[in-house]
């Protein structure tokens, strides 16, 4: 990285790549190339498989199948593990939640990337900027030859995370956050992958449609999710970020609507919350930590601060206690 | 002392306790005993029982803790029962963990075991232990991943024309 050329030459590599990503390119030497790759290739390769999601005491098995046509990404997601009661179809950034059991379906727009192998949230530059970016090893994985990505943080306030990268697209095939004692807390793994354009429009349909004649459509999410002004500010977020979203998003229970500003280094995001404190009142402060999942609540007189993300305990904490109004 | 074996054979401990624990292991005959106990379960569950290991009196010892030795052999026949098994150890470390994290905030420390959950993060006030439940939505809104249990009912309907 030090010795990296001139950036503009780091650009025109990603801008080669991005050209290339879906027929089989010759793989680039600069990492920052190669997570650029990787970032596109779950945009635009197409393939169909299964993954193991795991993140703390929890496992989870997940189908993906993914076809990009010119200027339209489509998907489909659903959950293996447990009764049959969801499933997701995203066209762009459109997001179709069906629930069978209720018949509806809900409207979401994604707001960052966050469904395997689509964990780039930013441009590789930006993610360049928190963390030193290394190739590792060369592996066999699934059959396809895939290169380690190592992204080591810059700082203490997120965590370290390897990304295997297939050789050809560029697809990630597996992925692994680590603590920083280096143990995996987190890991995704394709176990079942066919790459290219095998699987046809038809696997992309909802499965659940045909279970019900007449769908409701809940609209709420995607109403909620225009950028608002909510008012709060986080003013001491760590380097590197940055606020991608700001929206006020109904919660159960609650009467009124929930601030929640969303951060992203590019890798890791949080989302802050921001509401009145409920009766019983909250007093203390409380967290919880699961794999990369983090959880930090704290009152904040009147209101209630809470954080919610794949960050380290202390990065919640010191966002949430720089919670303010603007 | 023997949770402390069994967790430097899994990996778990820290370099500190790890050296420890190895010291610690040689230190009496029934430790010892248990390190090697330990070792022939591990490998007998690999399914390439040392023979040369299995004195008589790791045998005797083996054949006193049945419940540990007898069940396993079975379920590992198949590869789902080694993923099953798997899942059940490491769902009863947790437990044991957990038992004893919580014996430690009640104040009848273990020494050796509490040490483990060092605290990096700033204590400024109180911080107890979130519950599950109350994270729930947030984690639904956050991670957009929203779960069926706890879908509520559709505060403007309309027919899903558009929806596919």
């Amino acid at each position: 990285m030090k010795s990296a050329p001139a950036p503009g030459v780091r650009r025109i590599l990603p801008a080669l790549a991005l050209g290339f990503a879906c027929s089989a390119q010759a793989a680039p030497s600069d990492p920052i190339a190669w997570l650029h790759r990787a970032a596109q290739a779950a945009k635009q390769a197409s393939y169909e498989g299964v993954y193991v999601h795991a993140n703390g005491d929890r496992i989870s098995t997940v189908r993906v199948t993914h076809l990009t046509t010119p200027g339209e990404e489509h998907e489909r997601i659903e959950p293996l593990d447990g009764p049959d009661t969801l499933e997701i179809v995203r066209r762009n950034d459109e997001m179709f939640c069906r629930f069978p059991d209720a018949k509806t379906v809900r409207l979401d727009p994604r707001i960052t990337n966050r469904f395997f192998p689509a964990i780039l949230a930013a441009g590789a530059d930006t993610i360049a900027a928190s963390y030193d970016v290394k190739l590792g090893k060369t592996e066999r994985v699934l059959g396809y030859e895939c290169q380690w990505i190592r992204l080591d943080p810059k700082d203490g306030m997120r965590f370290p995370q390897r990304l295997c990268s297939e050789s050809a697209t560029g697809l990630i095939l597996r992925a692994k956050v680590l603590n920083a004692e280096r143990h995996v807390i987190e890991q995704y793994t394709f176990t079942d992958l066919k790459l290219g354009d095998k699987s046809g429009r038809a696997d992309l349909k909802s499965i659940f449609k045909a279970r019900s004649r007449q769908w409701l459509s809940d609209g709420q999410p995607r109403d909620e999710a225009t950028n608002a002004e909510t008012g709060w500010a986080v003013t001491k977020a760590p380097a590197g970020f940055n606020k991608v979203a700001e929206l006020k998003r109904t919660l159960p229970g609650r009467a009124q609507p929930v601030s929640q500003l969303v951060l992203t280094d590019g890798l890791a995001s949080m989302s802050v919350f921001v509401e009145p404190n409920p009766t019983p009142t909250r007093t203390s402060e409380a967290s919880s930590e699961d794999g990369t999942t983090t959880f930090f609540v704290r009152p904040m007189g009147d209101q209630l601060v809470t954080v919610l993300g794949e960050v380290p305990l202390a990065t919640a904490q010191q966002v949430a206690r720089s919670v303010a109004k603007r | 002392m023997t949770q402390e074996i069994s967790s430097l054979m899994d990996g778990e401990l820290e370099p500190q306790q790890a050296e420890r624990a190895i010291r610690s292991c040689c230190a009496s005959r029934e430790a010892t005993e248990t390190w090697m106990v330990y070792h022939v379960i591990g490998e007998t569950l690999r399914g390439h029982a040392p023979d040369a290991m299995a004195t008589p009196k790791v045998l005797e010892k083996l054949a006193a803790e049945p419940a540990i030795i007898a069940r396993p052999r079975r379920i590992y026949e198949t590869p789902a029962g080694r993923i099953a098994l798997a899942a059940a150890a490491s769902v009863a470390t947790i437990g044991v963990v957990g038992w004893i994290g919580t014996q430690g905030m009640q104040q009848s420390p273990t020494g050796a075991v509490i040490a483990k959950n060092p605290v990096a993060v700033q204590p400024v006030s109180i911080v107890v232990p979130a519950q599950p439940a109350e994270m729930q939505d947030y984690v639904a809104a956050h991670k957009q991943l929203p779960s069926a249990d706890l879908y509520r009912p559709v505060n403007r309907t309309a027919p899903a024309a558009a929806a596919r």
